[in-house]
């Protein structure tokens, strides 16, 4: 049983292989017209033919092409007379060749009497008129409904399948225009890492500002403290001077100072 | 090979769907493309079997119906066809009794 599996899917496995290989190999045939309803494997919708897969690799595509329904039958002259019949006439004795032999047959049987000339003759006649007459007043109309009929049958035979791949055409469409929007996203977040770079840069300047007025401050403090260090040691000194000088002075000497600044002064009042 | 059975050359793999007016067989010369000395011959050579002669009808009457009957746009030839084959066909058939509406005795 599972060997059988086996085999199975082996054989699913190598027949779109083997399809493959037979298109290769075999060269389409050209389509002749109305010779044979045979023309080389079924179209697909892009016109190529479509490999059977499956197809074994003996299979003869190219003697044994794949048949396929005319789409026009083939060619008649007066409605019915099959056109190759004249053809084979014209090759020997011109375009009135057939004209002639049909009109040399039907005098030949007419008066040898084969085609007897009896009461049912005149139903030929009107057989044919009445089918002359049908064709020119029915024809055109009759054979243009029948086109229409025919194709709308065809179109609706095929519209579940064209509708699938018009839906499926549209969905690719879709989903390459979301492509060409998801594009965008490499703007936006391009603009977005701008955005927090400006951001990143003004908290970095902020910051900075912040540590330079900080270190200035604390600077500030350091300069300030020293000044005033030094203004209190100086007047500190200053004071411890002159108290001392002011208590190392005697009597004696502060006599001596003021008997020699009123002999300056003297002095200098004499000099004005 | 029983009635209603394919032929016994045909076979699917190589010839792929069966073709109901095809000669499956090796295809001798053509009956146009002979010369007059070797007709005989030719029809010497024929399958004179009753199964082989009904299908010779049969591939010919498919032959006509893939033709005229068949395609997709067909026209009111087959119909006009039928109406001349058996209007011939029962002329025929009748021709015993229709010669004696003769008008004439000798031609």
């Amino acid at each position: 049983m599972l060997s059988r599996l086996a085999l199975r899917s082996e054989l699913f496995r190598v027949a779109p292989f083997c399809a493959s290989v037979r298109f290769t190999q075999t060269k389409p045939a050209v389509t002749t017209s109305n010779e044979s309803i045979i023309v080389p494997g079924f179209p697909k919708p892009n016109g190529q033919t479509q490999p059977n897969p499956f197809d074994g690799p003996e299979r003869d595509l190219v003697n044994f092409p794949r048949m396929v329904r005319l789409e026009e039958p083939a060619k008649t002259r007066y409605l019915f007379v099959p056109e190759e019949w004249f053809e084979i006439f014209y090759k020997k004795t011109g375009v009135t060749g057939p004209y002639v032999f049909a009109a040399g047959i039907t005098t030949y049987v007419l008066s040898k009497e084969i085609w007897v000339v009896d009461h049912e003759f005149p139903y030929v006649l009107a057989t044919i008129g009445m089918f002359y007459l049908g064709w020119k007043k029915f024809g055109k109309s009759v054979a243009e409904y029948l086109d229409k009929e025919i194709d709308s049958y065809e179109a609706d035979c095929n519209s579940s399948r064209a509708s699938e791949v018009d839906y499926l055409k549209e969905i690719i469409e879709k989903q390459k225009k979301e492509i060409w929007r998801t594009e965008a996203q490499k703007h936006i977040m391009q603009a977005k890492r701008e955005n927090i770079s400006i951001q990143l840069e003004t908290i970095y300047r902020e910051r900075a500002l912040q540590v330079y007025n900080q270190v200035k401050r604390r600077l500030d403090y350091q300069l300030e403290l020293a000044n005033l260090t030094r203004t209190v040691q100086q007047r500190h000194m200053v004071n411890w001077i002159i108290e001392n000088v002011m208590k190392s002075l005697t009597s004696d000497q502060e006599k001596q100072s003021f008997k020699k600044c009123m002999v300056d002064l003297q002095a200098l009042a004499a000099k004005a | 090979m029983a009635i209603g059975d394919y032929p016994a050359e045909y076979n699917p793999k190589v010839h792929g769907p069966y073709d109901p007016a095809r000669f499956y067989g090796t295809p001798d010369t053509p009956f146009s493309q002979l010369k007059l000395g070797e007709v005989t011959e030719w029809i010497g050579r024929r399958n004179k079997s009753p199964s082989a002669i009904a299908g010779l009808f049969s591939r010919a009457y498919w032959r006509w119906s893939h033709k005229y009957v068949q395609p997709k746009r067909a026209t009111i030839a087959p119909l006009i066809h039928i109406i001349a084959g058996s209007m011939l066909f029962f002329y025929t058939i009748n021709y015993g009794k229709i010669i004696r509406e003769r008008n004439y005795k000798h031609h």
